[in-house]
């Protein structure tokens, strides 16, 4: 339990200074494609997290990530959303016997499909939320969405990669 | 009451989120535009520390540009020497400075931390309050602007580059004289434009705009050349974009320019709104 509490913190910690030393400062198609990985932070919180305790955490990784970039209360006004919805999200693509206690959600644990769906509607919900805020206008909706489903997919493929890189299939906490 | 209470444990999850969610979203409509960094002030001399780092981290990898351009910026400044310049009238050398009164002065900083890629960028330096930098200070490099201080910690400034929305600057087009405003519109950072220039004065690709020397910056610097036009026969202004003289991509060393006039141009101006309110 305490190690578990200890992992999620070191990873959300690592995440949000990979993506601001690091992710931030790629320039992709003249800023076109703009992956937050510090979400997955988020994403990786085992099943059984309580829910206000997912909102608490997504609120404080928000702050976190403004007090580095952007205005105030943009990354948190997302991230709260994204931590608001994970839990329904994975309620939805539960098994029928409901999580069992050694799962997790990662592409080991539970499949690439399964993970694909549940990470890839999230982020999408997150980079909805957070490109929608900054800009505050429809007007240029195509290039937005196209902003949002580029950055969408360079998202996931980064979790994805990095969750074969990192974990192994006997080793999958 | 007990209903109530029945209610809110089953809906306490969405109430939590939408409690937290109203205050970001306050937050985040109320600070204001102009001053979105004054929010962070507290901290950013810790998260300036941590950007230093990786600063310091990439110049490594640099040295040699920054080498080239120092060198090349130290042998134009040399030429300008008065021992380099075959001067007549020695006299106008020894003007008094109550005659020739210094107007601005410049502070080197160098840069922390650059965005390029928002709505609302912003260039973190490593000067603040500590070494004298003042909120609306303008920044310059290299002989181009690059923006004006927003808001100020102990050690670090955050500045509002033209690369923001809420950018805004007088600038004129250095042959005809003519006065327009510098904004930026999003997208691609080496490019801006140019608002309220009417029709009839003439522009073509390739002019120089300098800025106006109203403002916060001096006057005569180079801002950018006009890159394209896109007039529109129903507007009475010109659509004009101009390429950037600075790039933001590469920028390292800056200039925070000090107005010493600031305060009595200033105070002027205040007397005289009010005496207008007066009448």
């Amino acid at each position: 339990m305490a190690l578990t509490i200890i992992k999620n913190i070191i990873r959300i910690a690592f995440l949000i200074l990979l993506q601001i030393l690091v992710v931030n400062r790629m320039q992709a198609f003249d800023g076109l494609v703009l992956p937050m990985v510090y979400i997955f932070g988020v994403l990786m919180l085992p099943f059984e997290t309580p829910r206000w305790l997912v909102l608490v955490i997504g609120f404080v990784v928000g702050w976190v990530m403004d007090l580095f970039s952007g205005p105030p209360g943009l990354h948190t006004s997302a991230t709260l959303f994204l931590a608001f919805l994970q839990p329904v999200i994975q309620k939805i693509f539960s098994p029928r016997e409901g999580y069992e206690v050694t799962q997790r959600p990662t592409v080991q644990s539970m499949g690439l499909p399964w993970y694909l769906t549940y990470a890839g509607i999230l982020t999408f919900a997150h980079h909805f939320w957070l490109f929608f805020m900054e800009v505050f206008r429809f007007s240029d909706f195509f290039y937005q969405m196209l902003h949002i489903i580029a950055s969408t997919v360079a998202t996931l493929l980064l979790m994805t990669i990095g969750q074969y890189l990192i974990y192994t299939s006997k080793n999958s906490n | 009451m007990r209903n109530l209470i029945g209610l809110i444990q089953r809906f306490y999850v969405f109430l939590l989120f939408l409690v937290l969610q109203i205050f970001a979203l306050y937050v985040l409509f109320n600070s204001n535009n102009y001053h979105k960094a004054e929010f962070v002030q507290h901290s950013k001399d810790w998260t300036g520390s941590i950007y230093s780092f990786r600063t310091q981290l990439k110049e490594y990898w640099i040295l040699d540009e920054i080498n080239d351009r120092l060198s090349l910026e130290n042998a134009i400044l040399r030429s300008q020497l008065p021992e380099n310049v075959l001067t007549i009238d020695t006299v106008t050398r020894f003007l008094p400075d109550s005659v020739n009164p210094q107007r601005y002065m410049y502070k080197n900083a160098h840069v922390e931390n650059v965005t390029i890629n928002r709505e609302s960028n912003y260039v973190m330096i490593d000067k603040g309050s500590s070494s004298g930098v003042e909120r609306e200070m303008g920044v310059i490099a290299n002989g181009s602007i690059v923006g004006v201080v927003t808001s100020v910690s102990n050690h670090f400034s955050v500045v509002m580059p033209i690369l923001n929305n809420n950018f805004v600057a007088s600038v004129r087009m250095k042959d005809s004289r003519d006065f327009g405003l510098l904004a930026w519109q999003g997208g691609d950072p080496d490019k801006a434009i140019i608002k309220d220039l009417p029709k009839h004065v003439k522009v073509s690709v390739g002019d120089t705009v300098v800025t106006s020397g109203s403002g916060y910056y001096p006057g005569e610097l180079f801002v950018g050349i006009v890159d394209s036009m896109d007039d529109r026969p129903e507007e009475n202004f010109h659509r004009i974009v101009i390429r950037l003289a600075t790039d933001y991509r590469k920028l390292d060393y800056v200039q925070v320019v000090k107005d010493l006039f600031k305060e009595e141009k200033e105070a002027l101006i205040q007397a005289e709104e009010n005496g207008a309110d007066n009448n």
